[in-house]
């Protein structure tokens, strides 16, 4: 049962952010609400003050800057992004991440804003973007302010955002040459949340060294995480199986996951050394080849 | 393809609820709104065993909206139970009063003028329990220290069943090979698209109608005159629509009890619609059993003896988990011929949701340890897994000593037909094996222990002056197509057109009373009654007919495609239509009835006939992740002559995505007596992109006590596709997966045991 | 708790409703309006018996506060006759009989209606499966509902076909 709220729709982003200075704890935003109205329903969540920034069409964007990246506005939807040519070509890894999110239902609906600021561990698009270097623009009555996506988590369910902020976009850079990015998840089902999941990014030098290596861990540990010492193993070396068997156990050691049904703690650090290995593999020879 | 012999039956029809369906004008309970309706919602128990001190509904009645609050207190208190014939298995008040024996267990319902308003309520119920020891293992629920879950009932077994035939101890001594196993099955939960729901409206001229979404309206018409001390008669049992069984809504319901006794209380009609959570933890579920299975072969595969001991988790009551526990170690034995059998079963209650029937019943949880251990054998002795079956496979004619007679059985022509398919396949990549299971089911059950008065099966056929036949049945229509079904057969039995026949079903005010959907038995049974029915009414036609024409006597009158006919001169002949219209003059005004019924006799102990299939399951393992990929599952089937088949092709396809979840998603842990993933989030249903092609080879057999040859289809599907996976990962891998479902997470643990006992060798 | 004011297309037909801002479309729909086609099968917005369209694209009616649809155009399972002729996806589902109790059919329907709109052409079953992944049907084992998807796709239901 959902507790009753007020109704507030914004006609633009400044009225949001009055509207949360005005109310600050005392108000929750809703976009996409595909995971917010499951909370509000188990009770989880109360608030007095539902703002509704759904229909923020400035924030409903998708533009590319072979300077600045890309830059998606925090009510794009999902689909948007998946059946976005630009992203395609550009990172086809944020398309092949959101065609196996969820379904499609809850991807015309949800929005890549509502996603991240909803911080949910087992999430698709936090480790990927992780591993892009994303960054998130944060708006407020105040000012604004750019968190890189890999500190806008402190904890579990939690984000660094005050009640009064708000996520306006996401910039991804422009993907650097000789660099591959790619993700998978393990689950049984083909669109379910991943068990686990692992996101690769690797640059390649011209000399065929391994120059940048960004591995982001999804569903391993309380928030998504980089495994640094798994790419200190990478970055200087010319990647070989033996090398992709080593980061794969690297990665399983520095997750920090826990047990639940799906998955005894063994299990999950098992297959984040399997997953790590395969996607090292992969991005590698991906990115030889660009 | 053989030329079709029928000019209704074997043929492609739309489902005769189709239009209703597709348009989104099927109401089913959840639609059912009655004006001054009131909403119910339940109060359940958090603990898995404790004693109820007081409950205290004071401060809810004062929350605006409330119009009542009841108790066990407020009802007759009647243990009720649907094995009705045997007091001591009616086991549940649905409403306790003095103890609560598994999470979820109603202890009060409140009716109030919104759901939400009754779900706020449920929270200002004072209630004071006792918290008492609890067991939610049967394995320690039958030890001597284990608590008493129920009253006077030693070491917690509810029931017990035995099967023996011949003698096992020197069937065993003529074996050259034994080999014993132990298995565990998990539950598994129906997982009805339509959760339990009841509207329930009583009138103060003491008539009370239920709709509610059950498989049998007959069962809950007479289960609720029994807890509600009302004439069975006063009560309209009203189902229309169903949206789904599956084994899991013929028993009394907690919607069903607490939304009828509400509405007596207030004399206003309350609705009660579970939650999807509420549905996973407290309504019943496929048993959990402990399988100890000994089997006995000559070198050559013939098999001589086996021994099979199982425990199953009874949870809190009884339900229909006795049927369950013996059709497990029935079909245990099954398809095959055992010199010498013996089954010990023991249901034994523990502190969880309560254990009963579900698609299958007990023979899925069978099939998983005695098919993949036929497998195992078979390697170690260099045996062919076709070859082994075949040797021992049931035949046209066996008798299963002291249980059933085998009226029909496509037993080999099946196995026949997986092994060419099987080699048409060819060399198949790494880690992609197939696996069989041979299977057979009963085709409705025999047993009344629910002491039904009642002919199992009934119809009335009333023919129109218009042509039109009004074909009234008992048999309820769950989604599994009896309607069409039986439609089809009154159509190809009295001569008619499809379009010519109206069914009505769901109803206990018009239609006749019938066991209802559950064991396989509508498309016998009410087959049998309907054809019956058809072919009374038709005869009367006949007579009205021969009368008509003055042919010689020697002559055969009969109906086909509404065409009134002389046999052998099919030419001379009438319009069906126009013939009843005349008919009906001479009969002065009344309407044609033709009057059907259908009880089995002489038909042994289980079944009045057997369905038999093979299925071959081609399965790839990821050997790192334990991830399983079903890609195939190809089934050669024998139901006798196939009905309806369309109908037939979705039954069993149907059957093949519930059991392959049975294979390896649908984990149902239970810990500390909770439902530990009740939202279908955590509890895995497959999905379209994981569902595998299924390809059906229909086997042509002849089953004469079916109607026009017909028997079971769609839930004896459900019993060999787990086993089938797990030979596929046995052949693939080597390994042995005693464990239902088959997780991932237990291949990579299998796959590390191997290693580990691979390197002390 | 204000009330909100909601003005929508439903079937091309415009309602006003006034309700509580926590109701879902879903609700609006069934509740107030009476278009009980979409039904309710879970709280976690797993199953997908509740999928209308809005503004033609498939969403679950669970997860959507009805509010948020204000001036947009919903399409239920009602609405898909049209001058007494069956959508060619109801066709193709009566003719491969997918569906058995009916209960996921109104939701699926509307699935399959708005992936075909999408994908006129798709590429292959697996496509379609897709298409229908947000769909729970504990009935039918999908493949007779994608060999009606596919019917359709393949123009087996094209006027003059």
């Amino acid at each position: 049962m959902i507790h009753d709220f007020t109704y507030l729709r914004p006609g633009n982003v400044k009225e949001a952010l009055a509207m949360l200075a005005q109310h600050r704890d005392g108000a929750k935003i809703i976009c996409g609400g595909q995971s917010l109205l499951i909370i509000m329903r188990q009770g989880l969540v109360v608030t007095e003050y539902l703002v509704d920034i759904k229909g923020l069409d400035e924030l409903n964007c998708l533009i590319y800057d072979s300077r600045a990246g890309l830059k998606i506005g925090a009510t794009t939807t999902h689909r948007t992004i998946e059946k976005s040519r630009l992203v395609k070509e550009k990172y086809p890894v944020l398309v092949a991440m959101e065609e196996k999110l969820a379904s499609i239902q809850v991807r015309n609906w949800g929005t890549i804003g509502g996603n991240l600021a909803h911080a949910d561990a087992a999430g698709d698009p936090a480790p990927v973007l992780i591993a892009l270097n994303a960054t998130v623009t944060i708006a407020s009555s105040a000012g604004g302010r750019s968190v890189p996506l890999e500190e806008f988590y402190p904890g579990l369910f939690e984000t660094v955002l005050s009640p009064d902020e708000l996520v306006t976009e996401v910039l991804v850079p422009p993907p650097p040459a000789h660099t591959a990015t790619v993700y998978q998840k393990f689950n049984l089902l083909e669109s379910d949340q991943g068990i686990v999941a692992v996101a690769v990014s690797l640059s390649v030098s011209d000399a065929g060294i391994c120059q940048d290596a960004r591995i982001v861990l999804g569903n391993a540990a309380p928030i998504p995480i980089r495994a640094k010492n798994t790419e200190k193993l990478l970055i200087g070396n010319k990647l070989n199986e033996e090398i992709f068997t080593k980061a794969g156990e690297t990665a399983g050691e520095e997750a920090d996951p826990v047990a639940d049904i799906h998955a005894s703690e063994d299990y999950r650090r098992h297959l984040i050394a399997v997953l790590t290995r395969r996607m090292t593999k992969e991005a590698w020879e991906q990115a030889c080849q660009v | 393809m053989t030329a079709n012999k029928y000019s209704v039956l074997n043929t492609r029809v739309h489902n005769v609820d189709g239009y209703a369906k597709v348009t989104g004008r099927a109401t089913y309970t959840f639609d059912v709104k009655l004006p001054g309706m009131l909403y119910g919602k339940i109060l359940r128990s958090p603990h898995p065993h404790a004693r109820i001190i007081s409950i205290d509904p004071t401060e809810a009645l004062k929350l605006p909206g409330v119009r009542a609050v009841v108790t066990g207190k407020d009802t007759l208190g009647v243990k009720q139970g649907i094995w009705r014939r045997y007091p001591e298995l009616c086991d549940e008040q649905i409403l306790t009063i003095e103890k609560v024996r598994y999470i979820g267990e109603p202890v009060a319902a409140v009716a109030a003028i919104t759901e939400e308003i009754a779900e706020q309520a449920l929270d200002l119920i004072d209630v004071q329990y006792e918290v008492l020891p609890f067991v939610d293992d049967p394995m320690e629920a039958i030890k001597k220290e284990a608590p008493m879950i129920h009253e006077g009932v030693e070491r917690n077994v509810n029931v017990t069943r035995h099967i023996e035939w011949g003698d096992v101890e020197e069937a065993f001594e003529e074996a050259e090979y034994v080999r014993e196993d132990w298995f565990k099955l998990g539950g598994q939960a129906h997982m009805c698209m339509e959760t339990r729901a009841t509207v329930a409206s009583y009138t103060s001229d003491k008539k009370l109608t239920v709709y509610t979404s059950t498989q049998s309206p007959y069962y809950h018409q007479a289960l609720l005159a029994g807890v509600l001390g009302l004439r069975e008669s006063d009560i309209r049992v009203i189902a229309h629509y169903v949206g789904g069984g599956f084994g899991g809504k013929f028993e009394l319901d907690a919607s069903q009890f607490c939304a009828s006794v509400l509405s007596m209380k207030l004399s206003k009609p309350v609705k009660i619609v579970f939650t999807r959570e509420e549905d996973f933890i407290a309504t019943k579920r496929r048993t959990p059993m402990y399988y100890y299975v000994r089997t006995g072969v000559k070198k050559d595969g013939t098999f001589c003896a086996r021994e099979t001991r199982v425990f199953t988790n009874g949870g809190a009551y009884t339900g229909m988990g006795a049927t369950a526990l013996y059709l497990t170690g029935f079909f245990h034995s099954f398809p095959y011929k055992w010199k010498a059998y013996r089954y010990d079963g023991y249901r034994v209650y523990t502190n969880s949701l309560p254990s009963s029937s579900m698609r299958g019943f007990g023979a899925p949880q069978a099939m998983f340890c005695s098919e993949q251990q036929i497998d195992w054998i078979a390697a170690d002795l260099g045996l062919d897994i076709i070859e082994i079956r075949r040797k021992n496979a049931h035949t046209t004619g066996y008798e299963v000593p002291g249980q059933a007679t085998i009226g029909s059985c496509g037993l080999n022509q099946c196995l026949d037909r997986i092994e060419q398919w099987i080699k048409a396949k060819g060399t198949l990549p790494k880690n992609r094996a197939i696996g069989i299971s041979a299977a057979g089911f009963m085709t409705g059950g025999i047993f009344n222990w629910f002491d039904s008065p009642y002919s199992f099966s009934s119809a009335v056929v009333t023919i129109n002056y218009d042509g039109v036949v009004e074909l009234h049945v008992g048999a309820q229509d769950i989604g599994q197509g009896s309607n069409t079904t039986l439609a089809m057969i009154c159509a190809e039995a009295l001569g008619v057109k499809l379009e010519n026949i109206k069914v009505h079903s769901g109803d206990t005010d018009h239609c006749p009373a019938d066991l209802g959907a559950w064991g396989s038995r509508q498309t016998l049974m009410a087959g049998n009654a309907t054809k019956m029915a058809a072919e009374d009414a038709k005869k009367q036609l006949l007579e009205f007919a021969s009368a008509k024409f003055g042919y010689n006597i020697i002559y055969d009158l009969d109906i086909k495609d509404n065409w009134v006919h002389n046999v052998a001169r099919p030419e001379r002949g009438m319009n069906y239509v126009d013939l009843v219209k005349e008919a009906l003059r001479g009969k002065d005004g009344q309407r044609i009835i033709g009057r059907g019924h259908y009880t089995p006799h002489r038909k042994g102990m289980i079944s009045p006939a057997y369905s038999y299939m093979v299925q071959a399951v081609e399965a790839e393992i990821d050997v790192e992740t334990g991830k399983l990929s079903i890609i195939n599952c190809t089934t050669a089937h024998d139901c006798g002559q196939p009905i309806n088949t369309l109908g037939l092709i979705g039954q069993l396809e149907g059957a093949a995505s519930m059991a392959a979840g049975y294979g390896y998603l649908e984990n149902m842990p239970v810990e500390d007596g909770k439902v530990m993933n009740p939202n279908l989030v955590d509890y895995k249903i497959i999905r379209a992109p994981d569902m595998p092609e299924c390809e059906i080879i229909e086997i042509d057999t002849y089953e004469p006590e079916g109607p026009y040859g017909a028997k079971e289809a769609g839930e004896g599907l459900t019993n060999p596709t787990a086993a089938a996976l797990g030979n596929a990962i046995f052949h693939a891998t080597g390994l042995q997966m005693k464990q239902a479902p088959i997780m991932s997470e237990m291949i990579v643990n299998a796959f590390k045991e191997k290693k580990k006992e691979g390197g002390t060798r | 708790m204000e009330k909100q004011l909601l003005r929508f297309l439903v079937n091309d037909q415009e309602y006003e409703l006034f309700i509580n801002p926590k109701t879902l479309l879903v609700e609006a729909l069934r509740d107030h309006l009476g278009f009980a086609g979409a039904k309710r099968g879970c709280d976690t917005a797993s199953c997908g018996v509740c999928t209308v369209m809005v503004n033609g694209m498939a969403v679950k009616g669970c997860s959507v506060l009805a509010v948020q649809v204000n001036g947009m155009n919903i399409t239920t399972v009602e609405g898909l006759e049209k001058d007494g002729k069956l959508d060619p996806v109801q066709a193709a589902f009566l003719d491969e009989g997918a569906f058995q109790c009916g209960f996921c059919t109104s939701g699926m329907i509307m699935s399959a209606r708005a992936f075909l709109n999408e994908t006129p052409a798709p590429k292959d079953t697996m496509e379609i499966r897709r298409g229908i992944e947000g769909n729970l049907c504990r009935c039918t084992g999908y493949n007779s509902i994608v060999r009606a998807i596919d019917a359709v796709a393949k123009g087996k239901y094209r006027e003059g076909a």
